[in-house]
């Protein structure tokens, strides 16, 4: 899998390529409007990853220009404006997904792997990790032929810890995910423990064992 | 008690014109007097002359007295020291029965060697009434110029003002938040008013710069603050991810994460309240509050466990008002997420919602003095709560911008909010 990255801010687009190079992914990266020009014209991509305020030009312009001229690459907008109307405008300009600064790598990863899976491998609707097998069109999750019978918000934290798998993903990031709403609106981050503990014995009942672990209390890994 | 300013220029010419026509008034009746008294003396020497000359005219035939008219006396009666004197009497008028005021002057006369004494009379009651009449005529005609004077007055100052009540007018209605320019006539013929509005404009101009420049630079700083957010919180999402994490770190880790999420939070309600004041949500459609409160709550209820308030809700379906979606989501969380974040364990939430009027109720610690301060921004409940106090400011600030009624009530450890919508 092939990535691009398009981000001015030095510092964030290492911790993305490091956080996806960690994950497989081929990385490549423009920190200008022409550096991505020049790379979109130049190669193709499974993702990009695109910011909306470059040098040079914006990202929503870069992106007008991708779809003119070819490419149905997949598009992931991060940018640091989160209303409706920004995303709406980047969405109508043919991006796949809008992700608000500042957000969670694992969410990210979520996001282009979602994206990925959405435009290019139509039929594998099959996540196997380890043992756990996700049945992404009747959102199950399978342990060994059996089904595992989660609530809406214990599946999609099950996935998101597939998703992310053998990494730490951090409580907040959970919580926002798994909340439909804006993260602000989260009173407190508690009850992402009620259901990993309940996604814990729901496993166990199966006969899946330790396979989730919390890591200080700071978050949890799913190993595969 | 304030006065307008024509009941204070009406006040001050009640007190000090009438003073001023009264001494007006005495001069005029001492100079009128002095007058009358000076023609009605050239008057009776004129008479004691023209009789005189008609009386050695006409030596036949002549009347020794006439009533009020003139005596001729042969000889000397009249004492010396009073001849010559304009002197007061008064003469009895058998028919109308009275007395009546005169002057009088004797004069000595010799005729064909003869003294005599000539005593000529003048009536002063007519010149006594005249004087009297024309004091009367002045007293009105003062009274008069007074009421003139305080009319005009009324009259004149209510049309010079005009131009200043326009512009007290137009300042009353200058509100900051809609940053809206104020026209002020430049040309009220007036100079005093022209300066005065000329002033007025510029400082206007110069404070809506001001407030303009202020939130245009909440706003950048709140968007630029986002990167080093995200920056931080990717590097976070690396270091915990890093296999050299010890219980330790792990430990400093929650404590940046935790701090970070707050910034965050914290930025983004700071950038919400500058876009409400800028009017960037403008656009309205019709809001079902009843079907949002459902919703929020269902999603409070789905992330609560263990020891949550419990909550209880009697929603009336279908109230729906016209408004700005987002705006009304950001109202009706705040609300909610206000009363779960600052409730007791084991407490509860009531919610309420019926005949236009939203009513949140939820057990709570006690407040400690007044209440006024609880919209305004960063204003915390308790040191501890790790809460960004925006919230309920915006929400103020959202039922401000819709005119909604917002009501705090707070007694025996219950908080009760009321939001009243207007009905459609």
């Amino acid at each position: 899998m092939k990535i691009l990255v398009i981000e001015d801010e030095r510092s964030l687009l290492a911790s993305i390529v490091q956080y996806f190079t960690q994950e497989k992914f081929i990385c490549d990266t423009a920190g200008s409007y022409h550096e991505g020009i020049h790379k979109i014209e130049g190669f193709q991509y499974d993702c990009i990853i695109l910011d909306i305020n470059l040098p040079g030009g914006s990202g929503l312009q870069l992106l007008k220009y991708l779809r003119q001229n070819k490419s149905r690459d997949g598009v992931i907008i991060i940018s640091a404006r989160d209303s409706l109307d920004d995303k709406i405008d980047g969405l109508d300009l043919g991006a796949d997904d809008y992700l608000t600064k500042p957000f969670h790598l694992s969410e990210l990863n979520a996001r282009v792997r979602a994206l990925i899976r959405r435009k290019y491998a139509a039929g594998a609707n099959v996540l196997q990790v380890g043992p756990l097998k996700a049945d992404l069109l009747s959102r199950t999750i399978i342990y060994s032929e059996q089904p595992i019978s989660l609530s809406k918000n214990e599946y999609d934290l099950l996935l998101f810890l597939m998703t992310n798998k053998n990494r730490v993903v951090s409580r907040q990031a959970i919580a926002e995910h798994i909340h439909d709403g804006p993260s602000d609106q989260i009173p407190s981050f508690d009850f992402v423990y009620s259901h990993i503990k309940n996604v814990k014995k729901k496993l166990k009942e199966k006969g899946c064992q330790e396979i989730i672990q919390s890591v200080y209390g700071l978050g949890y890994k799913l190993f595969s | 008690m304030t006065k307008t300013l024509q009941q204070k220029s009406t006040r001050y010419f009640l007190i000090w014109l009438p003073l001023v026509l009264l001494l007006g008034t005495g001069l005029f009746y001492i100079l009128m007097s002095a007058h009358a008294h000076h023609m009605e003396e050239e008057q009776l020497e004129l008479k004691q002359e023209n009789i005189w000359n008609a009386i050695i005219a006409n030596r036949e035939d002549r009347a020794v007295h006439i009533t009020g008219e003139y005596d001729l006396a042969k000889g000397s009666p009249v004492p010396r020291d009073l001849l010559d004197i304009q002197r007061d009497t008064v003469i009895y008028y058998p028919v109308s029965k009275d007395w009546r005021p005169f002057k009088l002057l004797t004069e000595q006369h010799v005729l064909s060697g003869q003294p005599y004494q000539l005593t000529t009379y003048i009536s002063s009651r007519e010149i006594t009434h005249l004087i009297i009449k024309v004091f009367i005529a002045d007293v009105f005609v003062f009274i008069l110029l007074l009421a003139a004077v305080v009319v005009i007055n009324g009259i004149s100052s209510g049309l010079l003002w005009q131009p200043f009540y326009a512009t007290l007018k137009a300042v009353q209605t200058y509100d900051i938040n809609q940053n809206q320019s104020l026209p002020l006539d430049g040309q009220t013929g007036t100079r005093e008013f022209d300066q005065l509005n000329e002033v007025i404009s510029h400082l206007i101009g110069h404070v809506n710069q001001a407030y303009s420049n202020q939130k245009q630079f909440t706003e950048n700083a709140s968007h630029e603050l986002q990167t080093p957010l995200a920056i931080i919180r990717s590097k976070l999402d690396l270091l915990i991810d890093s296999s050299t994490l010890t219980e330790e770190t792990a430990g400093l880790l929650a404590d940046i994460t935790e701090a970070n999420d707050r910034l965050s939070q914290l930025n983004k309600n700071l950038l919400l309240l500058t876009k409400i004041d800028n009017h960037q949500f403008t656009d309205q459609s019709s809001v079902g509050v009843s079907e949002a409160i459902e919703k929020l709550l269902s999603h409070y209820q789905e992330h609560h466990g263990g020891d949550s308030p419990i909550i209880r809700k009697s929603i009336q379906p279908g109230i729906g008002i016209k408004a700005n979606a987002s705006l009304i989501d950001i109202l009706l969380s705040n609300l909610l997420n206000n009363a779960f974040v600052h409730n007791i364990p084991n407490g509860y939430i009531d919610v309420r919602l019926a005949n236009w009027s939203l009513i949140i109720e939820n057990t709570g610690h006690s407040i400690e003095g007044g209440t006024e301060w609880l919209f305004e921004r960063f204003k915390k409940g308790r040191e501890e709560s790790k809460t960004t106090g925006l919230g309920l400011s915006l929400v103020q600030r959202i039922c401000r911008i819709y005119h909604f009624d917002l009501q705090y009530d707070y007694g025996e450890n219950i908080h009760r909010i009321t939001v009243t919508f207007p009905q459609i």
